[in-house]
């Protein structure tokens, strides 16, 4: 029909312009980014002198370094942990008929199409110390003696924030998960309830080894979504209280924006897009499901 | 076996009333909220069911504040972002899963990986490169950097879609003596026209929340969009929280009518075709 090279041409075809219009957005800002951080430039648009690798150097002397590459870390881990919680909840549960299921299904993911600056807004006003919603009920029923503030100690602070951001971001993970779970064969899980599997044996040898190649997806695309989150944490802490919440991405902003160390922003920006990329190759290289086609 | 059954209905009733508790009550809260007096939303004791009722905080935001503004370019720069992000998004999809060419898995995992670089690690550079080049304070700055976050995910999704289309009616049309042209657009864009309303949603919901470049490369009053709008009342020290509330349920209202009438395309794009 359709000769192999002709098709070779054409796909590249195709792609192409989709292809050039990412690599001049992402290339030539790196490629920026690098010549800054060998320069010893402060404010936009004046010139410093070159200084080599000596940003690099300096950086990882550097305690903020440290401490936000831990928080990112700790950032990356804590939402893993809460979005598989609330997105594996979630998708179970509309996997299965009942009344209002339809409709379930297509609003649950209301906490993502609207603006973050929205969700921000949400949980500002209900998690308030003065007049929230959440301190009234826990004193309520008894779990809290006095209103507390959420965002007051570094710990809660942090915690807060996983917890709003995973509120954002789980229904349209489990929205995928669905999809994994929906090309499941149903005759299988018929045939295993013949053989007497419960519930749970069902989810551990037939749901879970399914949804392979949806969870390395996830794994990826998941990890790096949650890396990159700024908004939701800017506009809540600024990264306070004492930098307990100022990840990689925080920092990055702070130092170019208002510090105005433009050179050290660039250098910071090489050095996580490096370890990003060296952890997307890591993880596409052991994870990676071999497909048939 | 009517005692399993039991306990899934048990399981099934508990995690449908915490899903709406957390996932569906909030909006309910901000919504009554914002129609509630100044003195009510800040009252330390709180009550469900709403005490008063006011239309004034709409009436402030409507009629007293840049809110239209801030729309019009909320809405030129999603509709543009949007509609480039399709066109990008269908060829190169159709070119990566239609045409097996030499490199395509490169191509694929490329696009994904692309999700590790946009976000605040390219905000500095881009930010230098748009004013050499005197892009900034456009909407065409903003409409760039969208497309560039909307589409890898797009290419994704619309894989599911391309791959549903079985290669015979194509491969059919071709010995009729179809051109290229033809097949795309008389077969391959109306089979895959659920997937593209799904792609054409998310493209939309990614450049209307967009908040961090379009609070970096906008600076000028009048080109400011809805999100950078409202976090400048998030950002003031005294909250005027029935101004704020008010204007972030309507900014969230485009993003839930869109939704409402083709929010079942999204929703069925992501769960009936993605990994097939």
């Amino acid at each position: 029909m359709i000769s192999v090279k002709k098709n070779n041409i054409e796909g590249w075809l195709f792609v192409s312009p989709l292809v050039i219009w990412i690599s001049l957005i992402i290339l030539v800002p790196i490629y920026i980014a690098f010549e800054l951080s060998l320069f010893n430039v402060k404010i936009i648009g004046t010139s410093g002198k070159f200084v080599g690798i000596d940003n690099y150097i300096k950086l990882f002397g550097k305690s903020k370094f440290l401490n936000a590459s831990l928080n990112s870390f700790y950032w990356i881990i804590g939402n893993a942990i809460c979005q598989t919680f609330f997105a594996f909840t979630i998708a179970l549960t509309i996997n299965y008929k009942f009344p209002g299921k339809k409709i379930m299904a297509n609003w649950i993911i209301l906490s993502f199409i609207i603006p973050t600056v929205v969700v921000v807004v949400i949980w500002k006003l209900m998690l308030s110390s003065s007049s929230g919603v959440i301190n009234s009920v826990l004193i309520d029923i008894g779990l809290l003696d006095e209103a507390t503030g959420f965002f007051s100690s570094p710990n809660k602070a942090f915690i807060s924030l996983v917890l709003i951001n995973s509120w954002r971001w789980s229904p349209f993970l489990a929205l995928i998960i669905l999809s994994g779970l929906n090309s499941i064969n149903r005759e299988m899980y018929d045939a295993s309830k013949v053989d007497g599997a419960n519930f749970f044996q069902q989810f551990l040898f037939i749901t879970f080894p399914n949804l392979k190649s949806v969870l390395f997806v996830l794994g990826l695309v998941g990890t790096l979504l949650s890396f990159n989150i700024f908004d939701i944490i800017w506009l809540i802490t600024k990264g306070g209280p004492s930098s307990a919440t100022t990840t990689l991405p925080l920092l990055i902003y702070e130092t170019a924006f208002t510090k105005f160390r433009i050179s050290q922003a660039a250098t910071l920006s090489i050095v996580t897009s490096f370890l990003l990329l060296l952890f997307s190759i890591i993880f596409i290289k052991s994870m990676a499901p071999k497909e048939d086609d | 076996m009517i005692k399993e059954n039991n306990i899934k209905l048990i399981f099934l009733s508990l995690s449908l009333l915490l899903i709406i508790l957390i996932f569906f009550f909030p909006f309910f809260w901000i919504i009554t909220s914002s129609f509630k007096s100044p003195e009510e939303i800040i009252a330390t004791s709180t009550t469900i069911i709403p005490r008063s009722f006011t239309l004034e905080h709409y009436n402030k935001i409507l009629f007293n504040s840049d809110f239209f503004i801030y729309l019009k370019n909320s809405l030129i720069v999603s509709f543009s972002s949007m509609i480039i992000s399709i066109i990008l998004s269908v060829s190169a999809a159709y070119g990566l899963h239609k045409l097996k060419f030499y490199g395509n898995k490169f191509v694929e995992y490329s696009l994904l990986v692309t999700y590790a670089f946009p976000g605040v690690i390219l905000l500095v550079p881009i930010y230098l490169l748009f004013a050499k080049v005197n892009l900034l304070n456009s909407y065409f700055a903003l409409i760039v950097v969208n497309v560039l976050f909307a589409t890898p995910f797009a290419v994704w999704m619309l894989k599911a879609f391309f791959k549903l289309i079985p290669n015979e009616i194509e491969e059919a049309a071709y010995i009729d003596g179809a051109s290229r042209y033809i097949v795309i657009s008389r077969i391959i864009v109306p089979l895959a026209a659920p997937g593209i309303a799904s792609v054409a949603i998310f493209c939309f919901i990614i450049s209307w929340t967009e908040y961090l470049f379009a609070s970096i490369l906008i600076s000028g009053d009048d080109l400011k969009t809805l999100p950078v709008g409202l976090a400048g009342i998030v950002g003031q020290y005294q909250i005027d929280w029935g101004f704020l509330l008010s204007g972030a349920v309507l900014a969230s209202l485009p993003v839930i009518l869109l939704f409402v009438f083709i929010g079942k395309y999204f929703v069925s794009g992501l769960t009936e075709g993605a990994v097939k």
